[in-house]
This record gives structure tokens, sequence and C-alpha cells, in this order.
């Protein structure tokens, strides 16, 4: 009885001093919550208010009732089940997923690698020149990178395909075929981005402390074993917040890109979600099936940030 | 120091961006303000017509000719802006937030969806004010425009077709043969093409046909009496689907016996821009499915000639079959496009009247006249009532088209302003076509086209390279109608096509 | 004990000549690609047809397409438009940029996971285009040059790029300085930002490439010519995305040379930023701070 009531009144003592050390902690962290302010109201009025557009994926949109006039889709899943009984529905999300996954893979690798060798080149000018050339191409079209592609890759006329000819060898038709037309996309956004991605990592380089390279150095650590022991883990937290954020946009593959290089030979292998939608909605200008499918990536894309970001926690790094 | 110095270049910056961009907004005022005063005499009120498309290129106003002889006609501003991509979500955003302009382009399908959302205006009671639109692009045409028998758009009449083969004369009299006149005899010249070194080069660096996409083989379908994949037609008076044609199977095994043969651009299912064009400019082929204007234009022939200054491209018929010959389908219940007027300037008669007595005025004879050759005495001069334009209609008159609401006489317009190519114009428009009536055809609900499109060109794709044998072309057709739902299609094209009155 | 260098010194130089190789393979495979768009910009189409398509060095030389292009006075216009939004557009995206990320990333922070979240949330979601627009619309921006600045003013992406950066800020530093009595804004301003160069120029990099690049929201949001930025002006002048109407037979055919050489106008002033930035990326500015 005496232990229980002396248990209580300690209760109500901790509820009390715990509300008192959050109010204690706000307050000393009121500068913080000052700076956030103007972000955070920017956020409210441009990025939350116009989110209850999402529930155009359930309605039948019609303008002149507005979105929350407008009648409820019926069924409700409606425009998500035209999505999932797609015939190609299964090809979409395989394509998307391993697209987004090549890209991930051998866009990151190259760009760190690249940041490496350029960290470590100790002529200025050269370092210079080819940073500087290396993130041109993130600045072409896709138009234009796929005119260039054609001229390289071209079956009948292409320069790789004339000296595979001239070799002895068949030309290979890099742009209609099954096989090599990922390999194609893959290949020619890695270039695009190589430059432009190792941006990010110079800048990480740029903060680690010089005192444990010199350290190394006296203990007669090989340039090797500084990159992999100094470099790598000082930008680690980087590369894992890059991985994480990329993750959440697996289910976009790179519609721009896509849809100005693939023909229909290629639609088995090239096909993806927002191609999909595109062509859907060029016929039938449809908001609700565009803002349905949008709704799906970005629960998916949400599970695998949150997925990725619950094991990046357990290395210590993660968003939150 | 390095920081103060960047920081004064970027103050500078800012100071001249700032200073040009103040600059060019007081401009844009006085010059809204001159048209002002000198389009308007006596009217109190100045009514302002906003009309957006999608295009490009339109001048600034104050070199926009067309418009201000537009506004001295009618005694109101027009306003046009056009946006070069993008424009149906620009479209779909204002309608959304109320923001409706006087006057849009549409296409069907916006008519068919806009309609129904209550979102256009009702045409029908007001037809006799605009009779002279009426009367200028034809009952035919006004019939396109309707839902439920209902007008709710001003129909742009459509083009005249510009496609036909075209081959290289000089490779034919290179190798002494005549061109092709059957399906038989173009195989024979394409493979002469590809095998015997046509450009005398003594490379093996040429083929024979290319196009974009499966329209290289429009004529070929067109031999066999066949219509392009997925197009309704009549066939002795019936109502067939291309796909349900017998004949299609032939045609199909014809195309695959063309790309068998190594003649045709292996790489044809990538043309999807101008890529055959440019192919054939360079020389890598002799026969090309192509409009005239990609083809005959002074830029294209300049292009040409550098390439190869013999070089000579002339327009081959269709080669002849089973069915005779027929140069590809052609749709004749399309329109190029629609301008449509929102339900609520109803609420603004004053302004409504002024949109008419715009589209009236461009289908009058002096109104016509402008928005195709604009200004008489500038950009053209009548002699014995014919248009004969002077060289400032080639300069300036690229953007005149934006202009042109109820659309243009299209064969007295295009040889008048492309007179150098008067012979192509109307070869291309004479050749017996298949008439498709897709355009008549309105997407029924729940059917999704856009996968039935991408299974059947694979498939057709698939039968021509033979990566899929002919001998399953039923079983083809029994997917698309099932698991595709074509059979959707197909009833809706069968009921809409009836009571339109055009099968029986 | 001079062996042993000899040895490293040998093993460093080797390290070296890789480095040289692998990355003059990069600059090569970037460079012939862009020499193609520059000898294309610079030579009629017709040459480079005949040469198969594509033209490394150019045999004779037009600066036409540049005339052309130039002498069109929207593009001027154009140019000082792109150069407010981008100036004036980076300089508010830094300081809220900055704003957010600073105390996003002090571990401390009561209610921070909530906050993180918000900010990762809008990376994924999205309310589509209707409604930012009757937002864009509802706060008056429509049709003004802010419409190209404030809707995009915060990234999600840049907060946690720079929130990232500023966590491996050594916490001693400010624990000197908070003892010292120094409030947070002043640490902000003194101590995290000279710091923290690298992370500022290139996350203002990725705003500033954003902001010159601009053209969906400049096409949504703005329909008054005077107000159109760069990119608005070229693609109106070259229809590259004709998207629905098929290139109407009165159009002027932008050529192939004209496409390039207004690539190049509108790319190179961007570009070429970058190595100005690039003397931030300097090692060892942290070593002094700590000592000192």
């Amino acid at each position: 009885m005496e232990l229980k009531a002396k248990t209580n009144k300690n209760t109500i003592v901790t509820e009390r001093s715990r509300m008192k050390i959050l109010m204690t902690s706000i307050w000393k962290n009121r500068a913080f919550y000052l700076m956030l302010l103007p972000g955070l109201v920017w956020y409210f009025i441009y990025k939350y208010l116009p989110m209850y557009g999402v529930i155009i994926a359930f309605k039948e949109y019609n303008f002149s009732d507005g979105i929350l006039g407008s009648p409820w889709a019926d069924p409700w899943y409606k425009y998500f089940q035209q999505f999932f009984e797609s015939p190609y529905f299964s090809q979409l999300l395989t394509n998307t997923f391993l697209i987004s996954f090549y890209k991930l893979i051998f866009g990151m690798v190259p760009s760190i690698v690249l940041a490496i060798l350029l960290n470590e080149c100790r002529v200025a000018w050269f370092k210079k020149w080819v940073q500087t050339l290396s993130y041109m191409p993130h600045f072409l079209s896709w138009v234009i990178i796929y005119g260039i592609c054609i001229a390289f890759l071209s079956q009948g006329t292409g320069l790789v395909n004339r000296w595979f000819v001239e070799a002895g060898g068949s030309s290979i038709p890099f742009l209609t075929s099954s096989e090599w037309f990922r390999s194609v996309l893959v290949g020619t956004e890695v270039w695009q981005n190589l430059g432009w991605g190792a941006i990010i990592y110079l800048a990480a380089m740029a903060g680690i402390d010089t005192a444990l390279y010199e350290a190394a150095r006296v203990d007669g650590a090989s340039r090797f074993r500084m990159i992999w022991h100094i470099t790598l883990p000082g930008i680690r937290n980087v590369i894992i917040l890059l991985f994480i954020l990329r993750l959440g946009h697996m289910l976009d593959a790179g519609f721009e890109q896509i849809y100005i290089m693939y023909n229909v030979q290629v639609y088995p292998v090239a096909d993806i979600i927002d191609t999909w939608v595109f062509r859907t909605g060029l016929e039938q200008m449809n908001f609700s099936l565009a803002s349905a499918v949008g709704l799906f990536k970005s629960l998916i894309g949400l599970v695998l940030v949150f997925g990725a970001n619950h094991i990046a926690k357990k290395w210590g790094e993660g968003i939150w | 120091m390095r920081k103060r110095f960047i920081g004064s270049i970027i103050s500078l910056i800012l100071m001249v961006s700032l200073f040009l961009v103040a600059c060019s907004s007081k401009e844009e005022t006085t010059g809204s303000s001159t048209s002002d005063s000198s389009g308007n005499g006596e009217a109190s009120e100045n009514i302002e017509l906003e009309i957006i498309s999608g295009g490009n290129n339109l001048p600034a106003p104050e070199d926009d000719v067309i418009k201000q002889e537009l506004e001295k006609a009618i005694g109101a501003e027009v306003n046009l802006s056009v946006v070069s991509s993008e424009y149906d979500n620009q479209l779909n955003v204002r309608l959304a937030a109320g923001d409706f302009p006087d006057l849009f382009a549409v296409n069907r399908q916006q008519i068919l969806d806009f309609s129904k959302k209550g979102l256009l205006l009702d045409l029908t009671p007001h037809m006799e004010k605009i009779q002279s639109v009426v009367d200028f692009i034809g009952e035919d045409n006004v019939t396109k425009a309707k839902v439920d028998d209902k007008v709710f758009a001003v129909t742009v009449p459509p083009q005249i077709p510009y496609n036909t083969y075209w081959i290289r004369k000089d490779w034919l009299d290179n190798l002494g043969i005549q061109a092709p006149t059957t399906v038989d005899e173009l195989l024979a010249v394409a493979s002469a093409f590809t095998q015997d070194d046509p450009d005398g080069n003594g490379k093996n660096d040429t083929y024979g046909i290319t196009g974009g996409v499966l329209n290289a083989f429009q004529p070929i379908f067109g031999a066999y009496g066949v219509g392009m994949p997925g197009s309704f037609y009549l066939k002795d008076g019936e109502l067939v689907n291309s796909f349900y044609d017998p004949a299609m199977k032939d045609a199909l095994s014809t195309i695959k016996k063309f790309i068998e043969s190594g003649v045709v651009d292996p790489e044809v299912v990538t043309n999807t821009a101008l890529q055959h064009q440019q192919k054939a400019f360079q020389g890598q082929y002799g026969i090309i499915y192509i409009d005239w204007p990609n083809i005959t234009k002074e830029v294209f022939v300049e292009q040409i000639k550098t390439v190869n200054p013999d070089a000579e491209w002339i327009q081959l018929r269709a080669p002849e079959g089973p069915a005779g010959y027929f140069d590809g389908t052609h749709d004749i219940g399309t329109a190029p496009r629609y301008y449509a007027i929102p339900k609520e300037l109803e609420d603004d008669p004053a302004k409504l009247e002024k949109v008419f007595e715009l589209l009236n005025y461009v289908s009058s004879d002096k109104g016509s006249k402008l928005v195709q050759y604009g200004v008489e005495g500038e950009h053209f001069n009548l002699e014995d009532g014919k248009v004969v334009p002077t060289d400032l209609l080639a300069e300036e008159g690229a953007y005149f088209w934006l202009y042109q609401f109820t659309g243009r006489p299209e064969m007295e317009y295009l040889k008048t302003k492309f007179a150098a190519q008067e012979e192509y114009i109307e070869y291309a428009a004479e050749q017996p076509r298949i008439e498709a009536l897709n355009g008549f055809v309105d997407i029924p609900e729940g059917y999704n086209p856009a996968d039935a499109t991408r299974y059947y060109e694979e498939e057709i794709i698939k039968f021509i390279y033979g990566e899929r044998p002919l001998s399953e072309y039923e079983d083809f057709v029994a997917t698309l109608e099932s698991t595709f739902n074509y059979q959707a299609m197909l009833d809706a094209a069968e009921q809409q096509l009836t009571d339109k009155g055009l099968v029986k | 004990m001079g062996g042993r260098n000899l040895v490293r010194g040998i093993e460093d130089r080797i390290f070296d000549y890789i480095i040289y190789f692998f990355l003059a393979l990069v600059g090569l495979s970037a460079i012939f690609p862009l020499l193609f768009v520059l000898s294309a910009s610079l030579t009629p189409f017709g040459e480079v047809l005949k040469n198969g398509g594509y033209i490394l060095i150019p045999k004779t030389l037009t600066f036409d397409a540049y005339k052309e292009l130039l002498s069109q006075a929207r593009i001027p216009k154009a140019f000082g438009v792109t150069v407010f939004i981008t100036v004036v557009g980076t300089f508010i995206n830094l300081i809220l940029t900055t704003l957010m990320a600073y105390p996003l990333s002090r571990k401390k922070l009561p209610g921070r996971n909530f906050l993180l979240f918000i900010v990762v949330f809008t990376l994924l979601f999205n309310g589509g285009i209707v409604p930012t627009y009757l937002i864009v619309k509802g706060t008056g921006l429509i049709n003004t040059i802010w419409a190209m600045i404030v809707p995009n003013a915060i990234w999600s992406f840049n907060v946690l790029i720079m929130k990232s950066f500023f966590e491996n800020l050594p916490e001693d530093l400010f624990e000197a300085a908070r003892i010292d009595g120094a409030k947070e804004f002043r640490i902000l301003w003194q101590i995290v930002l000279p710091l923290s160069l690298p992370v500022m120029m290139t996350i203002g990099l990725f705003y500033m490439v954003g902001h010159w690049n601009e053209f969906f929201q400049a096409i949504m949001y703005v329909t008054d010519r005077t107000l159109q930025p760069l990119q608005v002006v070229v693609r109106d002048i070259l229809l590259q995305n004709s998207d629905q109407l098929s290139a109407n037979v009165d159009n002027m055919v932008p050529t192939v040379t004209m496409q390039m050489a207004a690539v190049i106008i509108a790319s190179v002033p961007i570009i070429l930023v970058y190595p100005f930035i690039q003397k931030h990326f300097t090692k060892g500015m942290l070593l002094g701070s700590i000592k000192g």
C-alpha cells in the first residue's frame, strides 16, 4: 500500500520534471527555432498546403468542382487498379527498379573514384582542367546526347560499329537490341553525371583534417592505404546520405532520357513507369491516374528511405 | 580580399540585370499604351482578348503586324501567347484555377473532356453569329467539333496529305534502271541500291529504304489495300479494322521479305524524329517516305547539295500491288486543332461578341488574307485577284499561322506561299490513299489505348522482323482483343461511326 | 631508412602516373562530344552531314548561327532575367537553406527528428502541379519574376547535404564559443560559415545551375514575355520540344547548327562559374581554426 502511494508520487514528480526539462530545453534552444522559422513557414505554404492534391488520386477530378468538390472515384482505388491491372505492370516495375539500381551503383562508384583521383592529383592545372571538362556533359540536353549516341552507336554507320566491322567483327545493334539498350541508358547517364557527381565528394574531402594525413604519412602508410583509411571514411556520411536519398527515388528511373532514347523494339527493357504514365496520359488527359501512380511511387520511396535509414543507423549514420 | 572582389562582381551583375529587367518592362508598358491609343478612337472601354495555344516564335507585340492589324479591324486588344512545350499542362492549371483565357486551342480529346465538365461554351445557339466561320470551314468540319450534337469548338480544317516515297533519280540513272512501279520492282530497285554501289564510290555503304518507323512501309500496306495497323476504314462499303483485313497478313509477309533482303534501314524503329531525313541526305538511302517540306524546302535542298551536288530526289508513285496502289493511310476525321471558348464568357457578352467578331474576321476575305499572307502591299500584292508574295513574306511570315484560328484554304495557300514546291504539293495531294476514320471515333471510357497501341506496335515489328512467325497472327489478334480489351475499341468504332452515318 | 624512403618514392610516383592516366581518360571522354557540339555550331549542317554526321574540327567556319541567335532582341533581355533569378535566387536559397540546415544538425535539438521528417517527406511526396499553381497564385506570384524564385526557394536535398556537413564540424569549437558566452547566431555567422565554404560553394553551385536552367516553372507561372528566362526563349526559338504541334509547315526550320549554337550560348556562362568556385576547395581550412 505504502509502496504504491510512494510510487505514484514519484511518477507525478517525474512527469512534471520531464515537462519542465522539455520546456527549459526548448527555451534554451530558442535561437535555433528562430532560425528554422522562415524555412518552416516556406515549407508550410509551398510544400504542405498543396499536399491536399494527393487526394486527386482517389477522385474523379473535375476542374469546375475543384479538387475538394470533385466526386470520389468509384471504387476509390479505381486509378490504382488501372495501373496495377495493366498487362505491362510487372514489366514496368522490373524495368524501373533495375534501371534505377544500375544507375545508382554505376553512378555513385565512378563519381567517388573520380573524386578520389582528382583529390590525389598533385598537378593543379591538370586537376582543374579535367574537373571542368568532366562536369560539362551535365549541361547537355538528352536530345543532344542522343544525337551523339547515334553518331557513335548506330548499327549501320556509328563510329564504334565501323571499327568493329573493320576489325572483322559484326556490328552491334546497341540502340535496338534488348541486350544492349539498358547498358546504353546507364552508360550515357553515368557519362553525363560523372564529373557533376564528383563535385560533392570533393567538397566533403576538403573538410577532412589534414593532420590525419600527416600522421599517416609519418607512420609510413602508402597513398592507397591513406585513401582507404582516411579519405573514404571521411566522406562516408555523405556517401550514405546520397545513397539513402537516391533510394527514395528508385521509381524515377530518368523519364526524360528514356523517352528520348527509347523505341518500340526496346520497350520490353526500357519502358518504365513514367513513360507508361506519359503515353497513357497523352491519349486521355488523366490527372487522377498520374496522381495515383505518383502516390504509389512516393509510398514505395518512403518505405525504402525508412528502411535504408534504419540500416544506416546501425553504422552510426543515417538522416535521423 | 577575394571575397570583396566576388562580392562587387555579384553586385555589379545584379545591378546590370536589374537595369535590363526594369528597362524591358518599361518598354512593354509604353508599347501597349501606344497600341491602346491607336486602336481605339471611339470605344470608351478597351476590351482585351486573351488567347493561348501551343506554338513558337511569336514576335514581340511591337513587331507583330498581324496583331496590330487585327486590333485595328475589330477594335479590341488581341493578346495571343504561345508556349513551345507544356501547353497542355499550362491550359490545365489555368482552367483548374479558374483563370480562363478568352479563346484557347484544344484537341478532340480535350473537347470531350472539358465539355463534359461544363467548361466550354456551347456554340450551337450562337451559330448564326459565326456564319462566316461556318461558311469558311464547311459543315463537315463543324461537325468534327460536336459532342452529342452540340458544337463546342471551332475546327481548324485539316491539312492535305504531304507524304510520299521519294527516290534518288541520280542513283537510278547511274545504275541504268527505271523507277519502280510495282511492289516487286520496288524490291528489285531497293536491292540494286543496296548491292550495286549506285553512288559509284566503290564502297558498300548504301541501302534501300528508310522512313519514320512503320511509316517507311505505308505504300506497301497500301499496295494490299490495307490501312496502317490500328486504322478503321471502309472496304467494299463495310467497316473494317486493319488487323482484321484479310490482306493484312499478306502485306506483313511482303514487308518481312523486304527486311530479310537487307534493303531496309536496320534501325528504322529509332527514326522517331527526323533521323531518316538525315540518313537520306547523307547519302545512305535511296528511297525514303517523307513529307515534301522536309525534303524540298530551300534550307534542306542546300544541305542535300552540300553533301553531293549531283543528288536529285524525285517523288515516287506508290508501288502497285494486288489491290492497286495507295499511298498509305490518311485520317479524314481529324483536325490539326480546335479553338474553344470558355463557358464563363457567357457572363461577359461584350467580350463574347468581340471573340465572335475576331473569328468572323479571320474567316472573311480580307481577314483571311491577312492571317495567311500578311499586309497587302508589304508582304504580298494582288495581281488579277491572285496573291503574289513578296520577299518580306518569307522573311517575316513564319508566325502568321498562329493567328489562323479558322485555318486556311490549304491547297491555294501552300501553292502561293511555297510556289517553288508547287508540283510536289499537288502530286502528294492527289495520290489515292486509304481513308481512315479513326478521327471520328472517340476513345471509349475505361479503355486504355496506350497499352493496346504498345502491344500491337511491338508485335507488328516482331512479325516483320521474323521474330514471331506469321502463323501466330491469329493468336496476336486474340490477345489484342481480350488481354488488351481492343474489343471495346472495335465496338465503340462500330457504334459511333454508324451513329454518325459514316457506316451503314 | 633511406631505402624505405626510396621505395615509397617510387610507389608514390607510380600511383601518380596511374592517376594521371585515368584522369586523362576521363577528360578525353568528356571533350570529344563537347568538341562535336562546338564544331557543329560553327559549321553549316550540310558539311556536317557530308562528313558522316559528326565533325570534330570544322573546315568551314560560319558564325551565322551565333549572329542569328544573338541578334534577337529577346536574348539579352532573357539573359538579364536569368542572371537576376540566378543571383537573387541563389542568395535567398543559401540563406534559407543554411538557416534550416544548421539547427537540424544540432543532435540535441528537441523535436529534431520530427522536423527532419518534415523536410524528408517533401522529397518524396508532392501535391501536384494544380494545387501548387493555386498556392502560387494565392500568394500573388503569378506573372512576376518571383514566381521563378520563391516556389523553389528550398531544396530538401540541399538542406540534408548541408546538415551533414555541419554535423562533421568538431563539437569542441562550439563548446569553446559557448563557454565564452557567444550566442547561437553569432556562432553560426563567425564560426560555422567560414569553416563551411566548400559546402556553401557546392550547394550554391547546385542552386545556381538550377536557376540558370529554369524552364518548367517559368512556363507554368509566367506568361509575360518580358519575364521569360533564357531557357524558355531558347526553346521557343528552336522548338526543341515540339511535343504536340507537329511542326506546322510554315515554321522556320531551326537548323542543327543553330541548335548547337543555342546550347553553347545557354550553357557556357554557367559552366565557367565553377572554376572560380573551385579555389575554395582547399584542404586544411579546418586545421587552422582548431589550432587557433
